[in-house]
Order: structure tokens, then sequence, then C-alpha cells
């Protein structure tokens, strides 16, 4: 939702206040007619954005005419849709609906042309791997995630598992990552590791080649959403952090420790996504009560030095004394 | 009548309140079921040495002995402060064999930790002498040091361990096995339903009395030093490490000791 803005913000002058600078008004003839769930720029220039929402379509839009490009019709709710960011190969988005499908159109043919099998319910959250080309992951209200190689015909390649069992790829159907549906997805920038958030309130990191649960533990991360969550990991930070929404406040942990940094207050109503600008090192989120933050990271302040006549200039003048010592006016 | 004039004053103005005699002092929740002598460290490093607390602490007599010490991962989580090391830890004590986590009915999230010699002298005590003996044997001799995973697998019973259909039946009627899907089980401690009700009614009740404080918030030694109601049958330190661990109370840590507060959301 938030990725309309980070390319826009690059190029203003004034980063504190962030300016729309264009929408789709109401009265657009193309405009979607129910909530937008999804926005996401097109991976290789900003010259195409893609928007998926309620109203069962996926629209292309050219972002010089902000015209429609292409619709994308289907038969269920649209909650999520993702294009691979590093693909060369293929122009593919994947898009997670109502129906237990996963959903994958061509770009360049401007046709759904293949279907994903194996969850059972409603697919929340889906995500592209940064590292390989190929690989899905997707998230289902039926507690599972799976990963999904797009080439490969027969079924997904791994469906996690919390609890790490020995068999767990022999019986699959018992598998769950989650005690609850699995909201939302995010790998980690060097596609290593995949991090997911369940309504069972718990945030699970798990190792994407095996599968494996990392069993990093970060506690309670309150989630009642309903739909999906989109949560963002920081980029280039020394140790990389996670931020999460946590009702109307957004929680930071570090990945791969997880321990909690803190809690940013800002919002006063319930968070919905937030996204990582790497640029800036900047998190933008947006909520329910129609306004969009952008945190910067604070800076320390530098060490004041024993010099005395600096550290008689940094007295606050608001703290000075207009009396004088002497017994003299003046 | 002078008795009666000393009682109402400090009564009505709510300046005094008696405490027990020969309340434990040190981390008030240690010390509830046993003295514990004051040079003890306050917080256990490992979760080996939390879990060999909180067996500790479990009423063996309530149940007559007839269930293994039952202590639960959010009580380990409230005794060593890092939660990721506390279940890598688990991890590493389940791979190599000295404690089963076993799924406790009430809630998926909630996992039982037993001791394995616990756990398998219980079990035979409790089988001994009923049809399904001979399965039940036969599963604690092959099967439980062999796979250490909280479920097993239809195919994995028949065809590693070979056992057939009716001896996984008689082993589901022994209430070592509970399941969990076609084809998949979950281990179980035959005669946990007792335990488990006690538990959850006995979570409420200390739930209530926090929640009907002023402010929704207690100080711990006070919670400690209240009377016990008679749904908590399970001891009340019992409660408040699975309480602070599982995250259904917030810990302040105040001036005056740990603060217990119900979250907002």
């Amino acid at each position: 939702m938030l990725g309309f803005l980070l390319a826009r913000q690059a190029g203003l002058e004034d980063p504190l206040r962030l300016r729309r600078v264009e929408s789709t008004r109401r009265n657009h003839p193309d405009v979607h007619k129910y909530s937008v769930e999804t926005v996401q720029w097109y991976p290789h220039d900003t010259g195409m954005f893609t928007s998926s929402s309620f109203d069962k379509t996926l629209k292309v839009w050219d972002t010089n005419t902000l015209q429609t490009a292409d619709v994308f019709n289907f038969e269920e709710t649209v909650y999520s849709h993702h294009m691979s960011p590093v693909a060369t190969k293929h122009s593919l988005v994947a898009v997670g609906t109502r129906g237990p499908k996963v959903q994958l159109c061509d770009l360049k043919s401007g046709s759904c042309c293949h279907i994903l099998q194996g969850h059972r319910q409603e697919i929340l959250a889906v995500s592209w791997s940064p590292r390989y080309e190929h690989t899905l992951a997707t998230a289902s209200a039926d507690s599972r995630v799976k990963l999904w190689d797009v080439r490969r015909a027969s079924g997904c390649l791994i469906t996690l598992d919390q609890h790490n069992g020995k068999n767990s790829q022999a019986v699959e159907s018992a598998n769950t990552a989650h005690n609850g549906k699995v909201n939302g997805l995010c790998f980690t920038s060097d596609g290593l590791h995949l991090l997911t958030v369940g309504t069972d309130n718990r945030m699970r990191l798990w190792n994407s080649s095996s599968g494996e649960n990392t069993l990093v533990n970060y506690g309670k991360v309150y989630n009642d959403s309903r739909k999906g969550l989109k949560f963002a990991v920081s980029c280039g930070c020394s140790s990389e952090f996670v931020f999460v929404p946590y009702g109307s406040t957004i929680a930071v942990y570090t990945i791969y420790s997880g321990e909690q940094i803190t809690m940013l207050k800002g919002h006063y109503k319930s968070v919905d996504c937030c996204v990582f600008q790497s640029n800036f090192q900047e998190l933008y989120s947006g909520s329910r009560d129609c306004n969009i933050l952008a945190w910067v990271p604070s800076l320390y302040e530098p060490v004041p030095d024993d010099d005395e006549t600096i550290s008689k200039s940094q007295l606050n003048r608001a703290f000075e004394d207009a009396w004088s010592s002497s017994d003299e006016e003046g | 009548m002078s008795r009666k004039r000393l009682h109402l004053v400090p009564e009505t103005l709510g300046l005094k309140r008696r405490r027990e005699p020969g309340h434990a002092e040190g981390d008030p929740l240690r010390g509830e079921a046993v003295h514990v002598p004051v040079t003890r460290p306050l917080r256990p490093g490992s979760a080996r040495a939390a879990v060999a607390e909180l067996v500790r602490l479990f009423p063996r007599g309530l149940f007559e002995d007839a269930l293994p010490p039952i202590a639960l991962r959010s009580q380990v989580y409230s005794l060593v402060p890092d939660r990721t090391a506390a279940d890598r830890q688990l991890k590493e004590l389940q791979e190599q064999g000295e404690i089963r986590v076993v799924q406790l009915g009430f809630d998926l999230d909630a996992h039982g930790i037993i001791l394995t010699e616990d756990y398998k002298t219980r079990v035979l005590k409790t089988c001994s002498g009923r049809s399904y003996a001979g399965a039940v044997q036969k599963f604690l001799a092959s099967v439980l040091p062999a796979c250490r995973d909280l479920s097993f697998q239809q195919d994995q019973m028949t065809q590693t361990f070979g056992f057939t259909d009716t001896e996984i039946t008689q082993l589901v009627n022994a209430g070592i096995f509970t399941v969990r899907d076609a084809g998949s089980w979950w281990l179980a401690v035959p005669g946990a339903g007792r335990f488990i009700k006690y538990f959850v009614k006995g979570r409420q009740a200390v739930l209530g009395m926090i929640r009907k404080a002023k402010y929704r918030e207690l100080l711990l030694s006070e919670l400690l030093g209240r009377r016990v109601p008679a749904s908590v049958k399970l001891g009340l330190a019992y409660h408040v490490h699975d309480l602070i661990g599982a995250q259904l109370v917030d810990c302040v840590s105040t001036t005056s000791g740990t603060l217990l507060r119900l979250p907002e959301t």
C-alpha cells in the first residue's frame, strides 16, 4: 500500500512533509470500487504500478497517463498480490484471493496462466523471494505457509511446520505454521529467512531453504487483523530490524535475536501497514486514522566537552538570571 | 470492648492488613511449597534448572501420584528471561531425551514439559494390569526413545515401528495418543484431564483476582499474600509463573516490587 510513496518521496525537496503528488480521483473511470488492498510499483522502473482491491480486480496502471493498461478479473476478492523484485525470465504477478487457489498472472500476455493448488482456505499473503526468482511463499487462513517453485507442476516444495518434526514432509497435511490464520509474510532482504505473523499473536522466523523454524521467540505480537498485515524488514542496518504493526503502535524487534527494541507510538487507531525505505532509512506507516507517518531514526547527540566556555554558552537563555550579583545596577 | 475497638479502626482505614507469619523472604514466587534459603540465585540461568524448579512447585499430592509433575513452557519463559534461548535449550533437552513436550488440549500454544523418567514410570503404573498394557509397554520401549517429536504419524508407526491398527487404537484408549488429524496423533499424558480442568479454572481465578483489583493491577507480593480462592488448586506461584510467561499480564517493575497489570488489549 505504501509502495506508492517510496519512489515519489525520493524526489521531494522537503522530506519531512510528504506531499500527495497525484491520485486517482473518485470520478476517474477506472477507479477501484472497494478498498484497495495492495499497491506495488513495477520492480524495474516507475513507469507502471499495479493495484489490487476487494472489487475482485487487479489493475495495471501507466504512471504517466494514470490510465489502466490492463485489468485482471477474478472470481473472489483479492487480498494480496506481489511481483517478483528480481525476476528477469518471467513477469508473473502472484495473486492471493478468497479462494484457496493462488493465481499467477502474466503481464506480458495478459492472462492468468497458472494456478497453484494446495491451500484449503483463503490466501492472505503472497511474497516472492528476493533471492530466487521462481520461489514464492504463500500464507493462508488454514494456518499453513507453503513455499512453491513455480516451474514445478507437482505441488509445493515445503509446508512449514512450527514444531520442526522429523517426518513433517512425509505427511504434509498436518503441518501448521501458526495456530491461527497466517496474516503476513516477509522475506528478509537477503532472502535467506522468512518471517510470518499469525492471529495466534506470534511471529516466527523460518529458514527459507530448509523450512525449519529457527525458534526465535518475539513474545506476544498482538494481531487481530482479519485480512493481511503488511509489515516491513529493514535493509542495510547493522542488525536487521522488523517493524510490525501492533495495535495502534509499531513494534520494532531485532530479527535474529528476538529482542523488542521499542514501540513506536504516534497513530491514533490501528496501524495497517508499514514499509521501509532503505535509502533514507525511514519507515512509513499507514493507519485507520487516515494518517501516514514517516519515522526517522533519531541520531545520538554529541557528547559535550568539559570545556568551560562551551558549556557556558550552552546554558539556555531561559535559565539565565536577569539579576546581577553586584550591588550596582546593570 | 476495647478489643472490638482495636479491630475496627484499622479495618475502616485499611491501613494494616494481617500478614501471614513465616512468609519467605527473597523472591516471593519461590518458597510457597518449599522454604527456600535466600542464598539461592534468584533467577536460574538455564532452562534445565527452571524445569527442575517448576517440577518442585507441582502439587503431587493433589493427584495421588497418578500424574507426573507437569511444567508449562510459559512458566519456563518467566524464569529464563531470554525467550529464544529458553526455546532453544528446551529443544536441546528434547533432542537429548531428557524431557518430553506434550500438547495440552485446551490451547494449541500451551505445551506441557515432563521429565521422561517421570512420564515412563507414571504411565506404566497407570496402565499396569489393563488390557492395553502390552501395547503401552511396546510403545514406551521402542517409540519413545526413538522419536522425540510431539506428534506421531500413521505410516511412521506402522512401517518403522511395526504397530498394527488395533494397537494404535489401544494406545488411544490408554490416553497416550490424542487425535490430531487423520493419521496423525499428539503425545498425551493419561489422566491429564483433571489437571487441565484445575489449571484452566485456576488461571481464570488468578486473572480474576487481578481484574477485580483497583486499576486492574496488583503488586506481586500482595497477590501472593492474599487468601487463595478455592478454585486455585495448583498453587498461586504455579499460576503466576504461567501468567507472566504467557504475557497474559504485563510485569512492571516499580520501587515497591513487581507489579502485575492486565494489558489493555
